[in-house]
C-alpha cells in the first residue's frame, strides 16, 4: 500500500487508512533508532532537502536524522544566508532546488499554504514541516503515534488541547487527525485565542480549563506563540498561568492514567508547570523520540516504499 | 462627423422605459433618434446590422485600477481602456492609487492625455482624497476637478483618521462630488488576508472580520450626515454594511454603494485551495452575505455594479497566499458573469442590469451617459444574450490574468462597443 498523493501537505487530505499505514510503518522504523548502528540502506542514493524558511531546531534535526538513518543524502537550507534573503521569490528558490533533482523537499514556511503552492510546481515529494498557522502534519502523526503507543488506541479517547489554538498548526493537524480516528477532542483557552467556527472542524469548546480536563485520557498543552501575536491576547503571563496552565492540581482532575503532551518548545511557568512537564505522566520526550520514526516512515512511503530495513525484512507496515 | 445607424436591435433603456426592437441613429457623437423605420438610411450612412442583439446605454465601470503611471507592468491606460471596450464598457473611472498617486492636476491631465491617445473607452479620473494618499492632509481637489476629476477617493486604503475624513467630506461639498471610501478598519485585523470564518480557521489564514467593513461604513455614514457630503461605498460586500446603507437611504442621506460581480457570485470557499486569484479586498464572504447582496440588487439598495478591476502580474500572484497582492481583474468577465449568473436565472431583469451597469453608475458619479435619450452621448453597448463564452485569461486584452473565473462557461456577452458614435470594439473584428 502506498500514499495516494506524491506529497504530505496536511492531515486533512489523508484517509484514516493512510494514517494507520504511516503509524504502522513508523513502528517498524522505531526499532532502527534503538540499535547500536542506527542506519539502514533504504534510501541510499536518494536526496532529501530540508528547506526551512522559519527557525527550527527540533523538527529540522528530527527530519535530518530520519533521512540520515535511512541513508539518504540530506541537505539543510535555511532562509537566512540563502538566495531568499537576496529577494528571490519562493517559487524561484524551489525551482532551482528542483533543477538539482531532489527526491524529497521537506519545507517549513511562515505562510499557510506555501508548501501547497510549491508542491504543484515541482516533481519532488513535498513534506510540509509546518506552514504558518495551517498544519504540521508530521507533528500530528507523531503525537498520534505517541498516544497509540501509550493507550493502544485512538478511537474513543478524550483528548484535551489547551492554549493558543488560534496560531497553532499543531492544533489543526491534531484536531483533524484525532477526529478522523474517532477520538473526542475538547479544547479550551482564552477566547481571544480560539479560532472562529472551530466547532465545525469537530472540536468541542469547554468554557474553563477545569471543565475541559475532567476525565481526560490525554492532555495536550500548546506553546503560547509570542512571536505570532500582534496585540494583546491576554493580560499577563501571571494571569495566563492562573487560568490555563497545566498544574499538578489540574492534572489530578484528569483520569488517573492520563498522559501529558506538549509539542515543544516549552514555556515553563507559562503554559505548563515544570513539575508536570518533568513528571511521571509526561510523554514530552517520547514525542521527540517517536518523531524520528514517524518521519522515517513518511520519507520511506513517499519515496515509493521500496527497500528493507537492513535485515532482509520489509517493514511491517508495508503489508497489505 | 459621420452618421451611424444601429439597425434592428432590441433596445433596452430603463432611463426611458424602452424595451423594443428599434433603429438607433447616432450622429456627431450624440443619439439622434431611437425608433422604428426612421425613413431609411441615407446613402452616406454607415449601417450596423444588429438584428438579434440587444442595444443598451453604454456600460460604465466606476471602479477600475489602470495602474498607470507607475505600475505599467500590471496595466496601462491603453491596455486597460482596450480591455474595457472589449468587455462592453464605454467608460471607466480610474482610481487614484498609482505612483505617483493622482493627487494633482498634473497627474489627472496625464491620465486624460493617455486616455485620448488610447482613444477607446472614456476615462474619468478619480482624484486622491488626501495628499499622497497618506490620509493626513487634504489633496488639492479644486484643481483636480477643474482638470477633469469626477470624484475623490483613497481607494485601496481607508482614511483611518476620522477627523481627516470629516474635513475631506466637508471640503468635497464645494464641488458637489462624491467621496468614495474603501470601507475597512485595518486596526481590527492585523495581517488579515481573507474573511474571518470557518475557512480562515481551516486554512490557518489570518481573518478579516465582516465588522471591519461595517464599522467603516457606519462611521462614514455618520460623517456624511454631519457634513452633508455625497458618500459612496466602494465594493460593498457584507449584509451588515448593506443594511446600514439601506437605512441611510431611507433617511434620505446622499449615500450610494456599488458591489462587484465576484462578491455577487463567489464566497470565501473559493479560497479553499489557497487560490490567490480569490484573494481581494474586501474579501469574499459568506453565502448569507451573497444572498443579501443579490436582494440589494433586486430591491434597489445597490446603485451600481463595478468590477474593482485590479490587474497584477502573474509572478506576484504566484507568491504564497499571505504575500500575493489583493485584487482580481474584472473588465473582461463582468458582462458575461452578470448576464449568466444574474439575468439568466432571473435574479434581476435585463433592464435592471442596465440600470446597475449604466444608468446607476452615471448617476452616482454625475457622468454624461447612462441613457439613450435624444441628445445623450452616443455610447452604446451591444449584447449577444445567447453567445457561449469560456473564460480564457490567455485571451484577455488586459495585462492582468488574475481571475478566479478561468475556465468558466457562460452564456451571454458583449458583442460590440460604441463610444462617441464610433465602433471601438466588436467581437467580429
Amino acid at each position: 500500500m502506498k500514499l495516494a498523493s506524491k506529497d504530505l501537505l496536511d492531515i486533512e487530505s489523508l484517509s484514516p487508512g493512510e494514517i494507520e499505514l504511516i503509524l504502522d510503518t513508523a513502528t517498524s522504523f522505531k526499532d532502527v533508532s534503538e540499535r547500536t548502528i542506527k542506519k539502514v540502506p533504504t534510501l541510499r542514493g536518494r536526496t532529501v532537502i530540508n528547506l526551512f524558511f522559519e527557525p527550527s531546531t527540533r523538527t529540522r534535526v528530527s527530519f535530518e536524522l530520519a533521512g540520515k538513518r535511512l541513508s539518504a543524502d540530506t541537505i539543510n537550507v535555511s532562509a537566512s544566508g540563502s538566495s531568499v534573503s537576496k529577494g528571490e521569490t519562493l517559487l524561484d528558490t524551489v525551482r532551482n532546488l528542483q533543477a538539482m533533482s531532489p527526491d524529497v523537499i521537506v519545507m517549513r514556511h511562515g505562510s499557510s499554504g506555501a508548501p501547497h503552492a510549491v508542491a504543484k510546481r515541482v516533481d519532488a515529494a513535498v513534506v510540509n514541516a509546518g506552514d504558518g498557522m495551517h498544519e504540521h502534519p508530521t507533528q500530528g502523526l507523531l503525537d498520534a503515534y505517541t498516544i497509540r503507543e501509550a493507550k493502544k488506541r485512538l478511537s474513543g479517547l478524550k483528548v484535551v488541547i489547551v492554549g493558543d489554538l488560534l496560531h497553532s498548526r499543531v492544533f489543526r493537524s491534531n484536531l483533524r487527525l484525532l477526529t478522523k480516528m474517532g477520538a473526542h477532542v475538547i479544547i479550551t483557552g482564552p477566547p481571544t485565542l480560539i479560532p472562529p467556527h472551530v466547532a465545525k472542524l469537530g472540536a468541542e469548546v469547554a468554557p474553563t480549563m477545569d471543565d475541559a480536563i475532567a476525565n481526560a485520557d490525554v492532555v495536550m498543552m500548546l506553546r503560547v506563540q509570542k512571536e505570532r501575536m500582534e496585540g494583546a491576547f491576554f493580560p499577563s503571563v501571571r494571569e495566563y498561568f492562573r487560568l490555563y496552565a497545566l498544574t499538578v492540581a489540574r492534572v489530578e482532575r484528569a483520569k488517573p492514567d492520563a498522559i501529558i503532551m506538549h509539542p515543544g518548545p516549552l514555556n515553563r511557568g507559562l503554559e505548563i508547570d515544570s513539575s508536570v512537564a518533568d513528571g511521571p505522566y509526561s510523554l514530552i520526550l517520547d514525542q521527540v523520540t517517536n518523531g524520528v520514526a514517524v518521519r522515517m516512515a513518511v520519507l520511506y512511503l513517499l519515496t515509493g516504499g521500496h527497500g528493507g530495513l537492513g535485515q532482509d525484512k520489509p517493514p511491517e507496515g508495508a503489508r497489505a | 462627423m459621420s452618421r451611424l445607424v444601429v439597425r434592428g436591435a432590441r433596445v433596452v433603456d430603463p432611463s426611458q422605459g424602452i424595451d423594443e426592437v428599434a433603429d438607433l441613429v447616432l450622429q456627431d457623437g450624440l443619439v439622434e433618434s431611437v425608433g422604428s423605420a426612421v425613413g431609411g438610411a441615407g446613402s452616406a450612412d454607415e449601417v450596423l446590422d444588429a438584428k438579434g442583439l440587444v442595444a443598451v446605454p453604454g456600460f460604465i465601470d466606476i471602479h477600475v485600477h489602470l495602474r498607470e503611471p507607475g505600475f505599467e507592468y500590471k496595466e496601462t491606460i491603453a491596455s486597460g481602456s482596450h480591455a474595457a471596450v472589449a468587455g462592453g464598457f464605454t467608460a471607466v473611472a480610474a482610481m487614484a492609487n498609482t505612483d505617483p498617486p493622482n493627487d494633482s492636476a498634473a497627474v489627472t491631465e496625464f491620465i486624460l492625455r493617455k486616455a485620448a491617445q488610447a482613444n477607446r473607452a472614456r476615462i474619468y479620473p478619480i482624484g486622491a482624497l488626501t495628499r499622497g494618499m497618506k490620509g493626513a492632509e487634504l489633496s488639492e481637489m479644486g484643481e483636480m476637478v477643474e482638470a477633469g476629476a469626477v470624484a475623490m477617493s483613497d481607494d485601496g486604503l481607508p482614511v483611518e483618521d476620522i477627523n481627516v475624513m470629516r474635513r475631506a467630506m466637508e471640503y468635497a461639498t464645494i464641488f458637489d462630488i462624491p467621496v468614495i471610501e474603501h470601507c475597512e478598519t485595518p486596526q481590527l485585523h492585523p495581517g488579515g488576508v481573507m474573511n474571518e470564518g470557518y475557512w480562515s480557521t481551516a486554512l490557518g489564514l489570518r481573518g478579516i472580520p465582516r465588522a471591519s467593513e461595517e464599522i467603516s461604513v457606519d462611521r462614514n455614514i455618520v460623517l456624511a450626515e454631519l457634513t452633508g457630503a455625497r458618500f459612496h461605498v466602494a465594493h460593498l460586500s457584507t449584509s451588515g454594511a448593506l443594511r446600514r446603507v439601506q437605512e441611510a437611504k431611507t433617511r434620505g442621506l446622499p449615500v450610494s454603494c456599488e458591489v462587484t460581480p465576484h462578491h455577487l457570485i463567489l464566497t470565501d470557499e473559493s479560497v479553499s485551495s489557497y487560490n490567490t486569484s480569490a484573494k481581494m479586498k474586501p474579501p469574499l464572504v459568506t453565502e448569507s452575505d451573497r444572498a443579501a447582496l443579490l436582494q440589494g440588487l433586486a430591491d434597489g439598495t445597490v446603485d451600481a455594479i463595478a468590477t474593482d478591476h485590479a490587474p497584477h502580474h502573474a509572478d506576484e500572484k504566484a507568491e504564497d497566499f499571505d504575500h500575493a497582492p489583493f485584487g482580481i481583474v474584472g473588465l473582461e468577465t463582468a458582462v458575461s458573469l452578470c448576464l449568466d449568473r444574474l439575468v439568466r436565472p432571473g435574479v434581476i431583469s435585463l433592464s435592471r442590469l442596465v440600470e446597475l451597469m449604466s444608468t446607476g453608475p452615471a448617476r452616482v458619479l454625475g457622468l454624461p451617459g447612462g441613457t439613450l435619450k435624444v441628445g445623450a452621448p452616443a455610447d452604446v453597448t451591444l449584447l449577444d444574450l445567447e453567445k457561449h463564452v469560456r473564460v480564457d485569461p490567455e485571451t484577455f486584452v488586459s495585462r492582468g490574468r488574475n481571475t478566479p473565473f478561468a475556465g468558466w462557461e457562460l452564456t451571454g456577452s458583449a458583442a460590440a462597443t460604441l463610444v462617441n458614435g464610433r465602433i471601438v470594439w466588436s467581437s467580429a473584428l
